[in-house]
């Protein structure tokens, strides 16, 4: 059972991540790619 | 305690070593490039001056002039000519480099022009005795009104003095040092008198630039000061002719190089490797080095990482309880995770053979090459930077098109940039190369697999610059961009650099990619593992009836009852529905939901498969590529990753798309969608139907 709940909230924040990083993208202050990963993943 | 703060502007001409000097004073490691286009924008940074003032040191794209024609040359002016902006410097800094001093002074005459404090700084100081160079410092900084710090960002030294000169901006001249206005003496006399209380040069800018400043509006300029386009520009040649004459009556006297002593071996490597036949001899040489040597470096670290998440997924299942949350780590998750790290050695290596060519000077001479065969192709070499840059990632290449001037060769740049081979379609090749072409030598020295992907890499670079042409006619440019490209010194790369390229862009690769992957492989673990209806519900009945006295063994049974119920699972439905139209391309309904997945990112591709191909497989410990490799069509009983759809699917990756912020960044871009959706749509049908007749004529 308590694998259960740990299992669907894992696929419930999953779910939320994927939703919030493609239709939901934040606007980056700097866009520069220096040091950092430049956004298209 | 801080006393004061300041705001520094580092400005200066591509490839003078402005963001070494950057980095130098502020402590950060930002990219150091070497080859122009690097900075886009402006970058922020602090450092500590001595009397406890504090400097925000600000990093502007860099500028051949303030006569700008691009975007990121507009971000140097519009800050140097508004006060009202909280970034507005109290010094300038202009970086020049001394083997090209004469043409770096250019911008600092104008600079000089706008009254604020400048600091020259002379950098690469450390290689004047080498060339034979002598500066007479006292003579340039009386002739050039300003003070002068001779430094070298690589080796570090003059950095305090430069520090101490920035302490000290208010004692440096403010006065031009020269009067440019002598170019048409009527004409700047009577715009003087009309805007007494502005700077002159400032309304000669606005007035030659597309730029407002304060309250003042170009349209009150317009009218009785605004002239036409044509003397506009004639006037900015005599202003440009004007400043090099001063600048060459200065360098006469203030800087000497005595030819005798310079020990110049540059000249004759130059000659050889933008030789017209010889210097592309010798850049196919060097990138069929660089894959095989992904290809035969990798395979150690490969296997290791491959096997040890096999294990690791094996032993997850043995030892933790049994139950939902140990399948989705040992079947989901951990194949997810271990499908994208396993590439980290051959991205690794990619990077590092990238940072070294940029490093060393010879990526500026790749772009002097490929200029030339651009041209052919209706491009400048403007366009030859975001190609080579998109290597990497589309994305900022696709930023970089902000150098190129004229607005449909930016475009056309912009939109063939998608084609060159990035660093996400690396994953994807290296597993389908790995299970399709033989790992055999050609000639004895030439490993095929690594050739196989040279030629990816070219077929890329190909299509870019045959769309860039078809785009040409159909568009119809007529304008052309110029193209100057500076041919930095060959400098022996600097270890910190090219480690801190390779671990940042390896870093971004598993960081920014790895949880996308994570919460894809946890959704597709469910997918695959939940499924509606009786027939996923009934499976192991269903298969018992079938095989009723077949004798087959309880492993045959269950391995039938898992592929029947990853068959009728929410991800099976989905791709069954889905394969009509991916089958006559040699793929089954498990690569068209990897094809799919990996819209959100192309190397969620093998993560995908390597999740599917783990559900209902319990303790397994075999690796991804052995799953793939073991997959059997099970209709015509051949192997999935055959020769005929191994290469149409690579061919369908190296056209097709499959990047979600690709065409964001193209939207942003271009400013509308009609450019992204029509990109969209041409690679992913071209892709498809290259795929196709591929498949079609090996099968």
């Amino acid at each position: 059972m308590l694998q259960e709940i740990v299992a669907f909230a894992a696929l419930g924040v999953a779910v939320v991540f994927l939703i919030k990083k493609f239709f939901f993208k934040k606007k980056k202050k700097d866009k520069s790619c220096g040091g950092d990963d430049c956004g298209c993943h | 305690m801080i006393n004061q703060n300041i705001n520094i502007a580092l400005i200066g001409n591509p490839n003078t070593g402005k963001t070494s000097v950057f980095n130098q004073l502020t402590g950060l490691n930002q990219q150091v490039g070497n080859y122009p286009g690097i900075t886009v924008e402006k970058k922020i940074g602090f450092c500590k001056l001595p009397n406890n003032v504090k400097g925000n040191i600000l990093d502007l794209p860099g500028t051949y002039s303030l006569n700008a024609s691009s975007i990121d040359e507009n971000v140097v002016i519009e800050l140097l000519l508004n006060k009202n902006d909280k970034l507005y410097p109290d010094v300038a800094i202009v970086v020049t480099e001394v083997e090209n001093l004469k043409r770096n002074l250019l911008l600092f005459t104008q600079i000089k022009d706008l009254e604020i404090p400048t600091i020259l700084v002379i950098n690469m100081a450390d290689r004047m005795e080498y060339k034979g160079i002598t500066l007479d410092i006292p003579y340039l900084e009386e002739h050039l009104k300003t003070k002068i710090a001779l430094i070298s960002s690589r080796k570090g030294y003059g950095i305090e003095e430069l520090k101490n000169l920035i302490v000290s901006y208010k004692s440096i001249p403010t006065e031009a040092c020269l009067n440019a206005s002598s170019i048409a003496p009527e004409y700047f006399n009577s715009l003087r008198k009309a805007f007494p209380n502005q700077l002159l040069y400032k309304l000669w800018l606005v007035i030659t630039q597309d730029v407002n400043f304060l309250n003042l509006e170009r349209k009150e300029i317009q009218g009785t000061f605004t002239k036409s386009h044509s003397d506009l520009k004639r006037l900015q040649q005599k202003e440009t002719i004007k400043r090099y004459q001063f600048i060459n009556d200065v360098l006469k006297e203030g800087l000497q190089v005595d030819a005798s002593i310079a020990k110049d071996f540059r000249s004759k490597l130059d000659r050889a490797l933008t030789h017209k036949v010889w210097g592309y001899v010798i850049f196919f040489a060097i990138l069929f080095l660089i894959f095989q040597s992904i290809f035969e470096w990798s395979k150690i670290p490969m296997d290791f990482i491959d096997s040890t998440f096999a294990s690791l997924s094996a032993l997850t299942n043995s030892e933790l309880p049994a139950g939902v949350l140990t399948n989705l780590i040992s079947q989901g998750i951990i194949p997810g995770i271990g499908g994208i790290l396993i590439f980290i050695p051959q991205i690794a290596f990619l990077f590092l053979f990238i940072s070294i060519l940029e490093e060393s000077g010879y990526m500026s001479r790749v772009v002097f090459l490929m200029d030339k065969i651009m041209r052919n192709f209706g491009l400048s070499g403007k366009s030859v930077v975001p190609l080579i840059s998109g290597t990497a990632c589309a994305i900022p290449a696709i930023m970089a098109t902000r150098n190129i001037e004229n607005w449909k060769e930016r475009l056309i740049t912009i939109l063939v940039t998608p084609f060159t081979t990035c660093s996400a379609r690396l994953p994807v090749y290296a597993i389908i190369i790995s299970l399709v072409i033989p790992d055999t030598y050609v000639l004895g020295i030439l490993n095929l697999q690594g050739l196989t992907l040279m030629l990816l890499y070219l077929l890329g670079f190909g299509m870019a610059i045959f769309s860039a042409y078809i785009l040409n006619i159909i568009l119809k440019i007529k304008s052309k961009t110029f193209f100057v490209v500076e041919m930095p010194n060959y400098k022996l790369p600097l270890f910190k650099n090219v480690a801190l390229n390779v671990v940042e862009k390896t870093k971004a690769f598993v960081f920014g990619a790895g949880k996308i992957i994570l919460a894809i492989s946890i959704v597709l673990w469910f997918m695959a593992s939940y499924g509606p209806g009786k027939k996923f519900k009934n499976a192991e009945a269903i298969q018992l009836s079938k095989i009723e006295n077949a004798g087959i063994s309880q492993d045959e049974l269950d391995n039938k009852v898992a592929a029947y119920k990853l068959e009728n699972s929410y991800i099976g439905i989905m791709g069954k529905t889905i394969e009509p139209a991916i089958s006559p391309l040699g793929y089954d309904w498990k690569i068209g939901i990897a094809i799919i997945s990996s819209f959100a990112a192309r190397e969620v591709f093998v993560g995908t498969l390597a999740t599917i191909y783990s559900v209902g497989s319990t303790g397994n410990d075999d690796t991804i590529k052995n799953k793939m490799a073991a997959e059997v069509n099970p209709v015509t009983g051949k192997k999935i990753f055959n020769f005929a759809s191994g290469i149409s699917l690579l061919l369908f990756y190296a056209f097709a798309l499959q990047c979600a912020s690709t065409i964001a960044i193209t939207k942003k871009e271009t400013n509308s969608w009609k450019w992204p959706l029509g990109q969209l749509i041409f690679m992913s049908t071209f892709a498809y139907i290259v795929a196709l007749v591929t498949y079609q004529i090996l099968k």
